[in-house]
Parts: C-alpha cells; sequence; structure tokens
C-alpha cells in the first residue's frame, strides 16, 4: 500500500509486473530503465536478482521518481515476479503492498495455458493477502506481438479480459520498448485515479 | 484496500529522534524504518553515499522469505535476521506488522549492544507509527491536481 511521507513531501507507491515465465517481465523494467527520460539522480539502478542463466529468482527492483505533485515527489518502485511455476511462495512477498499491476502475457499460440494458469495464480495469491483484482488496479500486456505464432488480440482479450470490468490492454514487444511505456504510463493513471477517488469527501 | 497511511512531520521527527539516539548510543552506521513492502519510510546515520532505498526493498524481502521459511518449519515468526560480513553486518527487526528496522553497523560494534538496545527501539517506533494510523484512518490524498487526460505525463521516453 503507498506511503504518503509529509515530512519529506514523498508519495511512494509500488507497481509489480506479473506474468508466465520468460513473457517479458525483466525485459519491460529494463526498457523503462533504459529509457525513461528523468531528471539527474531520479532513475535508481535496476536490481535483478536472477540465477546464472537470467531467469528472475526472487524480483527484479527499479525505484523511479517520476513528478511533482502539489508538491510532493512520487517515488515508483517497480518489481518483477519471477514466473515459474516453482517460485509461488516468492510471488506472494513480491505482492504484498502492491499498488498497481501490470500483468505481461506472452502471446505465442502454444503459452495461452501458461497464461490463463499464470492470472488465475495471480488471483489466488491476491486473495490470500486479502486483496483482489476488483480493487487492484492492473492493465494487460499481450507481449511478443511480432512474433509469427502470436494469437490475435482478440482471442487474449477473451482469455485474459472478460471479468465484469473489463481493463486496458496493450500490444508489446517489449524487447523493442514497443507497448512498455503506455502500459506503464496507464498503471500509473489507473493507481492514481483510485488514490483521487479514496481522497474524495463522503457524503450521506 | 484501505485508505493510505499518512505520516505528518510530528510522526517523522518522533521517529527519526528515537533512531538518532540509537545510532549514536549503539554506535551504529545506520538506521532504516522500512515498510514491509519495501518503502523506505526514514533513516538516521552517517551512511553516505550508500544506496538506502535499494537496501530498503532488498532488506524487507529477504525478511519477508525468512518468515515464510519460519512458516514452513512450524516457527509462528522469526522476529529477526542477521547478517555478519568482514566490516560491516546486518541487523532487522520487526517493528510491528507493517514495519521493520533495519540496522548496519560495523562489525566492531557487538551485536549484544544492537540487540539490547533495538527492543525498546522498535517499541517506541510503533507506538507512534500506530498514532499515525489511528489518527485518521478514513483521510487521503489529493491528487486531483494532477492532468490524469494525459497519462503521457508521467513517464515519457527518451526520444
Amino acid at each position: 500500500m503507498a506511503i504518503i511521507n509529509q515530512a519529506t513531501k514523498e508519495l511512494q507507491v509500488k507497481i509489480v509486473y506479473y506474468g508466465p515465465a520468460m513473457g517479458g517481465k525483466t525485459t519491460n523494467l529494463v526498457q523503462v530503465h533504459d529509457h525513461v527520460q528523468t531528471n539527474a539522480g531520479n532513475k535508481g539502478k535496476l536490481v535483478s536478482l536472477a540465477t546464472s542463466s537470467d531467469r528472475t529468482l526472487f524480483f527484479d527492483f527499479l525505484p523511479i521518481e517520476a513528478m511533482t505533485i502539489k508538491g510532493f515527489k512520487t517515488k515508483f518502485q517497480l518489481y518483477t515476479v519471477p514466473g515459474q511455476v516453482i517460485y509461488n511462495t516468492t510471488r506472494q512477498l513480491v505482492l504484498r503492498g502492491v499498488d498497481g499491476i501490470v500483468f505481461v502475457a506472452d502471446s505465442q499460440f502454444e503459452k495461452m495455458p501458461e497464461n490463463v494458469e499464470s492470472f488465475q495464480n495471480l488471483i489466488d495469491n491476491l486473495t490470500a493477502q486479502r486483496m483482489s483484482l476488483a480493487e487492484i488496479p492492473y492493465v494487460l500486456q499481450y507481449n511478443k506481438r511480432d512474433l509469427p505464432n502470436a494469437a490475435p488480440m482478440e482471442y487474449m482479450d477473451f482469455l485474459l479480459n472478460n471479468r465484469e470490468v473489463q481493463v486496458p490492454s496493450f500490444a508489446g514487444t517489449a524487447h523493442k520498448c514497443e507497448g512498455v511505456f503506455e502500459s506503464l504510463n496507464m498503471i500509473t493513471r489507473m493507481l492514481l485515479q483510485k488514490f483521487i477517488n479514496q481522497s474524495m469527501p463522503q457524503y450521506a | 484496500m484501505a485508505t493510505l497511511p499518512q505520516l505528518i512531520e510530528e510522526d517523522i521527527r518522533q521517529i527519526d529522534e528515537v533512531l538518532l539516539d540509537f545510532v549514536r548510543q549503539a554506535d551504529l552506521i545506520g538506521a532504516l524504518v522500512v515498510d514491509k513492502g519495501g518503502f523506505l519510510i526514514t533513516n538516521k546515520g552517517d551512511t553516505g553515499d550508500l544506496d538506502l532505498t535499494t537496501i530498503g526493498a532488498l532488506a524487507s524481502g529477504a525478511f519477508m522469505a525468512t518468515q515464510t521459511i519460519a512458516g514452513l518449519v512450524n516457527e509462528k515468526n522469526f522476529n529477526s535476521t542477521f547478517q555478519q560480513g568482514e566490516k560491516f553486518s546486518l541487523f532487522i527487526l520487526e517493528i510491528d506488522d507493517e514495519c521493520l528496522l533495519v540496522i548496519i553497523f560495523s562489525t566492531e560494534t557487538g551485536l549484544g549492544v544492537v540487540k539490547y538496545y533495538s527492543g525498546n527501539v522498535a517499541t517506541a517506533i510503533a507506538r507512534q507509527l500506530n498514532a499515525a494510523r489511528e489518527r485518521n484512518p478514513g483521510g487521503g490524498f489529493d491528487l486531483s491536481v494532477l492532468n490524469l487526460a494525459n497519462p503521457q505525463e508521467l513517464f515519457r521516453k527518451k526520444s
């Protein structure tokens, strides 16, 4: 859950990139790190806790300071989770205190079962922490659109975006930085919008 | 999700005072208060150019992993972890359900000293954090000045 520090004039929020193994979550963070336009010192180091074969072991972490709202510095902490099924405990740990989620799905036809399984796993892990997709803003990124065996966007929407409330979905080719900033900006916008709604006075 | 917790200047001032006393008494390099979700809340000490944001996130992850191990060995809670290096050591202590105290100290400083002082420090910080939570549990934060119609303003890609 976001932290507001009135003393240091900081708002801190946490965004987690979730999805199946080898889907491009870490690539998203690498692209944000390499291409984001920030003032000097506002971009932290990308920390990757990975195995020797570049698979995420615990999480990747990228702190960025984005903007000042009413004199408050807004600090974003971007995390990825390990996609492999066996690392579920780690995924639960990283989800703690999450404010927004980017679900990175793999567009290849043969990866659809893994996408659906990972999405269900996200729902289960949020439930275990007494959260739900009804209250945590999320967006979908259909990655690897450049591959010849990519499934149609409509089909992926049918599989992953058929809940009561449909969420924004983006075509992505993360290694070319396509769809990366679109997803990040949308989830940021959605979670800030949620905070604004929370701040509205309640009328009887 | 509950409304955002807000820490006002008084909260941070009180916590900083406790941390500063702790740093002096136990001769520490640094003491950090970190949310279990990985956010650095405040810190004191002569930490130089250490990347405290990342240390906070990683320390939180490491501590939470240890908690999971506790569950696997049927232990209710490991409320602290300790890592010893050649020059520096790290001691992480649970403050309450939401926060941790991360202590960085020289190996010349004994762990016993750190443990001796840290218990009371954690209690004092927990009291202040609790006061912050209870002060205005329904309060929020006005972000309406932000133009959300244009999300491109938030993160821009280098051209």
